[in-house]
């Protein structure tokens, strides 16, 4: 049984998978998330710890650190993704790796971001789990709402297409650097805003939380969740999240057991849990079959 | 991965139905995410009443980077338990262990899941850095906290459950430097080198330049490291450019082994002085006959010839062949026995009776401050915000056997102080 | 040349021969399967700890089985040659269990970075279950080098004994390698597979083979280096070996992935830009590394010695 913390941390993963899974679904295996999420809970650390607010903190201030970190996040990934967003592939992904490397690395030394210790102290805006549930549940399902949505839009349906074939896409006269970059940049604002809840959730914030670790960790919850559609990489954030901590029971072994998931996973469901097929069946499936 | 596999082949059928099941599996993960808070809503069983054997919960790194530590202080914890099971007390006590990991979250989930399951203290976690996360949550709830290892600037400031009996290296530090420099009264060039991706290591050293300063020397050579280094190459031949006569290292075990030997091996000859991070008999397997000589400050001595701790070097050596306990493990078993010990006195004075968990917890925390105790790490006691005051602290040079497996620290001098006020009294 | 430059030089080579080392073990795999292997890690690790428990090592109080060790005390060398073989064997389990499967049903070959992690979980968890968290240091390892000085004075500069010992054991394997994979027809026939492995199909040259051997390969690389870092600086921990895994990573891009010339040239450039690193600044070493990388990537995505960039998306 998940208590609430658990819960606002799975959401937390599941955000983050969707922050891995926007490049993927324009073809991007960007693992640039974790420097983005980084930039966001350095940001609303230093923001909430700078004005004296005793320990509290009002919603409004919480919501106006995610405005900041959005805008921020997103110029920095407009400014990385040109240059970046060239390169393909393993190509991509080991300069995404790169980027998340540096900023970890700028943040332990910045005089301003409290060393090895890190900040804290960051004041609460809640004083129970359920208030974070509720705000990060509530940009999870904005998020659902938004994806969705793109699915149908002319921007998801020209990801689609590059993720299928770039150049006949380029072809077609789509400008594929924009809608590339777009994509990017939209990973990056949702990395950033959940850096600034998580910044509140975990108390305090340092250098260590975006790492290469948390790359490939998010990376897994698209993995094994499915990348073809985004309610894969929310399935797999959730579980994968929690799967560590309902493994509890096995004592020493349960690092073992979650390395084994994820070796497993992908050979015994190359294509995620959540796939087009079973999409296709659970929206086939009528309700009245259940009456007797 | 990349390629999306023939979404655009599918017939508009397919799609709407593709799109349909999206909106009920997220229907279905809405219902569920909702259903999980609002069953997970009341976890705190604070209103309890306080059962017959109270639990008390320790968090600490059993896996990750810091679990070295982590395993140490899972003795230290178990030999404490068993000890004061066998001593009389009229009220039992059980231990719950989990495993805090070596990051933040993992700290966070195992401090709701023991509070979750009505522990009436806590003891962990294990890294500084996880401490800033998690100690907050037990303050909210107001669970007592008593942390064996965090060494930085304000963990006991995080609130008023919060304590810690690790002590800072504040007063220490400066007692390895005047060993040195009472040894060899002539050294004016020192190199100073510190782990500065390491909470601890930062803060230490510091001190370290402070206390320099206070001497009248500046280091000639400041070195940065990383926890994870391992090849310290370039940082000793940089520092050994200019010909140091003692070289200051804030570290932690692994990399701080490494740095010792490497300088040796590099033909560095004058003294070298360690922080308290050193102060570990798992640097010897690191360092090995290059460790001999090594000053080090210390919170903890094994040579402190008192009866509680000549009982637990025994208990230890007992359980684990010929070798002598670390402070880390020493630490630990002093949390386990504040808490034991500030129980069986409200017990014995009945103020444990029919009181809420809660409540139990609150009137805990008033106890564990208000104690004095007589611990391995040597008399101890509390100030009003949860900060050890410890009256004892060693300086000890590393002795390596001619084989250079095994060592010991061999006690040079303790210090009686006042660790509060500040001014060490040898 | 002054005694301040020489001593770079050769502190960047003591580092350098490592990287190279390490990013070799990636650049066996990625030649012929273009794919990174996460587990080189873990398996680096595994060498070290292989090594410790062949020269006689006792297993420390935090392991599953305190004080026992194997009925057999071998000279650093022999432990250090059948470490590597049991490092190549356990390559070759990885292949089988996190690539193979994917690779039959044509799966995206990028899936493998995510079972070969998990594959590399899986053995850091074991090993700290069986041997503990504790450092260890080879039951006789200064008897390896019995008889040399600590360390060396080269012109004013010093540097270990036991790292030019790894740099010259690093040159000897890469050399042997090199030359194997130019000369030996197996050799060559791994190189038609990386170079086109439609067409080596064609040729007749079994891919499955090929691929096994250079799992095997690096596998044995992996071992080796870390048996020889646990000599030159003891076994830090069942993590000791992750780290040499991700600048190694760094590497493979500075030289060119897949490229061997690339990875020793890459390794050296790497070692030698840290050494010439002033100490003021020397927390931002790391990033360093990363920012070479990336200004590579994306100004010659081929890396420094790599072939035309190909497309595998």
């Amino acid at each position: 049984m998940p208590d609430n913390g658990l819960l606002v941390q799975m959401i937390l993963g599941a955000l983050l998978g969707l922050s891995v899974y926007l490049p993927m679904a324009a073809g991007q295996l960007s693992l640039a998330t974790p420097a983005f999420y980084a930039v966001g809970g350095t940001l609303a650390a230093l923001m909430a710890t700078h004005a004296d607010h005793q320990g509290t903190i009002s919603l409004g201030a919480v919501l106006w650190e995610m405005v900041v970190a959005g805008a921020l996040t997103a110029a920095l990934a407009t400014l990385v993704g040109l240059p970046v967003l060239r390169l393909r592939g393993i190509y991509l992904a080991i300069a995404t790796i790169a980027l998340v490397e540096i900023v970890r690395v700028a943040i332990l030394n910045l005089p301003f971001t409290g060393g090895a210790t890190g900040i804290f102290g960051i004041p609460q805006p809640f004083h129970h789990p359920l208030g974070y549930i509720t705000l990060s549940g509530g940009l999870l399902a904005l998020c659902g709402w938004a994806f969705q949505r793109l699915e149908t839009s002319r921007l998801g349906r020209a990801m689609a297409a590059i993720r299928d074939d770039e150049l006949a896409t380029r072809c077609m006269g789509i400008n594929t650097t924009r809608v590339k970059l777009s994509a990017f940049v939209a990973s990056a604002v949702l990395a950033g805003v959940t850096g600034v809840i998580a910044a509140h959730y975990l108390n305090t914030w340092n250098a260590r939380q975006g790492s290469f670790d948390v790359a490939i960790t998010t990376l897994a919850f698209v993995i094994l969740g499915g990348s073809r559609s985004w309610l894969g990489p929310v399935i797999g954030g959730l579980l994968l999240t929690a799967l560590p901590e309902l493994l509890r029971p096995v004592g020493d072994l349960r690092l073992v057991l979650f390395g084994l998931v994820i070796l497993l996973g992908p050979v015994f469901f190359p294509q995620g849990l959540i796939t087009p097929a079973l999409l296709e069946k659970l929206g086939r499936w009528k309700l009245r079959r259940l009456k007797p | 991965m990349l390629r999306s596999g023939g979404l655009n082949t599918g017939s508009s059928d397919l799609l709407s139905a593709r799109r349909r099941g999206s909106v009920r599996l997220a229907g279905a993960v809405a219902v569920a995410i909702t259903g999980l808070a609002v069953l997970g809503r009341n976890s705190d069983p604070a209103g309890k009443p306080l059962p017959a054997a109270v639990t008390l919960g320790a968090a600490i790194a059993l896996t990750g980077n810091a679990n070295l530590y982590g395993q140490d202080q899972r003795v230290g914890l178990e030999l404490a338990q068993r000890w004061f099971a066998s001593t009389p007390h009229p009220r039992p006590v059980r231990l719950e262990l989990e495993d805090g990991a070596s990051d933040e979250p993992s700290a966070i989930a195992a401090f709701n899941l023991l509070i979750g399951r009505g522990v009436i203290a806590l003891i962990g976690p294990t890294l500084s850095q996880q401490a800033f996360a998690a100690d907050p949550i037990a303050q909210r709830q107001g669970v007592p906290v008593v942390a064996p290892s965090n060494t930085a600037q304000g963990i006991p400031q995080i609130g008023s459950f919060i304590s810690r009996v690790s002590a800072q290296s504040s007063v220490i530090a400066p007692l390895s430097l005047d060993e040195a420099l009472e040894r060899d009264p002539q050294i004016s060039r020192v190199a100073v080198f510190f782990a500065q991706d390491d909470a601890y290591s930062t803060a230490e050293t510091a001190i370290f330049q402070k206390a320099l300063a206070e001497r009248g020397l500046t280091p000639v050579s400041v070195q940065r490291t990383q926890l994870a280094d391992n090849d310290f190459q370039n940082p000793i031949t940089a520092a050994l450019q200019q010909k140091p006569q003692l070289v200051v290292i804030s570290a932690q075990a692994v990399d701080g082994g490494n740095l010792i030997r490497q300088l040796r091996e590099l033909g560095y000859r004058g003294q070298i002085v360690v922080g308290n991070g050193l102060n570990t008999p798992n640097i010897y397997p690191i360092c090995q006959r290059w460790c001999d000589g090594v000053l080090i400050a210390q919170a903890y001595s094994p040579d402190l010839n008192t009866p509680i701790n000549q009982t637990f070097r025994r208990l230890f050596q007992d359980a684990n062949g010929n070798r002598t306990p670390g402070q880390i493990t020493a630490q630990a078993w002093t949390a386990y026995q504040v808490l034991f010990e500030a129980l069986q006195r409200l017990q014995k004075r009945g103020e444990m009776d029919g009181v809420t968990l809660g409540e139990a917890r609150r009137r805990l925390m008033q106890e564990v401050l208000a104690g004095h105790y007589d611990t391995p790490l040597g008399p101890i006691h509390f100030r009003a915000d949860g900060e050890v005051v410890q009256g004892r602290f060693y300086v000890a040079e590393v002795t390596m056997e001619a084989n250079g497996r095994h060592g010991s620290f061999r006690l040079v001098r303790s210090f009686d102080v006042d660790s509060d006020a500040g001014g060490p009294t040898p | 040349m002054s005694a301040a430059l020489l001593q770079i030089l050769l502190n960047g080579a003591a580092s350098g021969g490592v990287y190279a080392l390490v990013a070799l073990g990636y650049t066996l795999i990625f030649s012929v399967l273009g794919v990174i292997n996460f587990a080189q890690g873990a398996l680096f690790s595994l060498g070290g700890y292989l090594t410790f428990l062949l020269m006689g090592g006792r297993i420390g109080v935090n392991g599953a089985l305190p004080g026992w060790h194997l009925p057999v005390a071998l000279p650093f060398w022999m432990a250090l040659l059948l470490a590597a073989i049991g490092a190549g064997v356990v390559a070759l389990l990885v292949e089988r269990v996190a690539f193979a499967p994917l690779r039959r049903r044509g799966a995206d070959p990028l899936l493998s970075l995510i079972t070969s992690l998990g594959a590399g979980v899986v053995l850091v968890n074991l090993l700290q279950i069986l041997m503990g968290a504790e450092g260890y240091a080879f039951p006789a390892g200064a008897a390896a080098l019995e008889g040399l000085p600590e360390a060396l004075l080269i012109g004013g500069a010093r540097i270990r004994t036991v790292q030019v010992v790894l740099l010259l054991i690093s040159a000897g394997a890469v050399a042997a390698l090199t030359v194997w994979l130019e000369r030996s027809r197996t050799g060559q026939a791994m190189r038609a597979v990386a170079e086109d492995p439609t067409a080596a199909r064609l040729m007749g040259i079994h891919s499955g083979a090929i691929v096994r051997l250079a799992f095997l390969l690096s596998g044995m690389l992996a071992g080796l280096g870390g048996g020889l870092i646990g000599l030159s600086v003891s076994l830090a921990g069942p993590y000791f070996g992750i780290s040499f895994g991700l600048k190694g990573l760094a590497v493979l891009v500075l030289g060119g992935l897949g490229s061997v010339p690339g990875a020793i040239a890459g390794g050296l450039l790497m070692g030698l830009a840290e050494a010439l690193i002033p100490s003021a600044a020397s927390g931002w070493r790391d990033a360093l590394a990363f920012a070479v990388l990336f200004a590579v990537l994306v100004l010659r995505p081929s890396g420094l010695l790599g072939r035309r960039l190909q497309e595998k998306v």
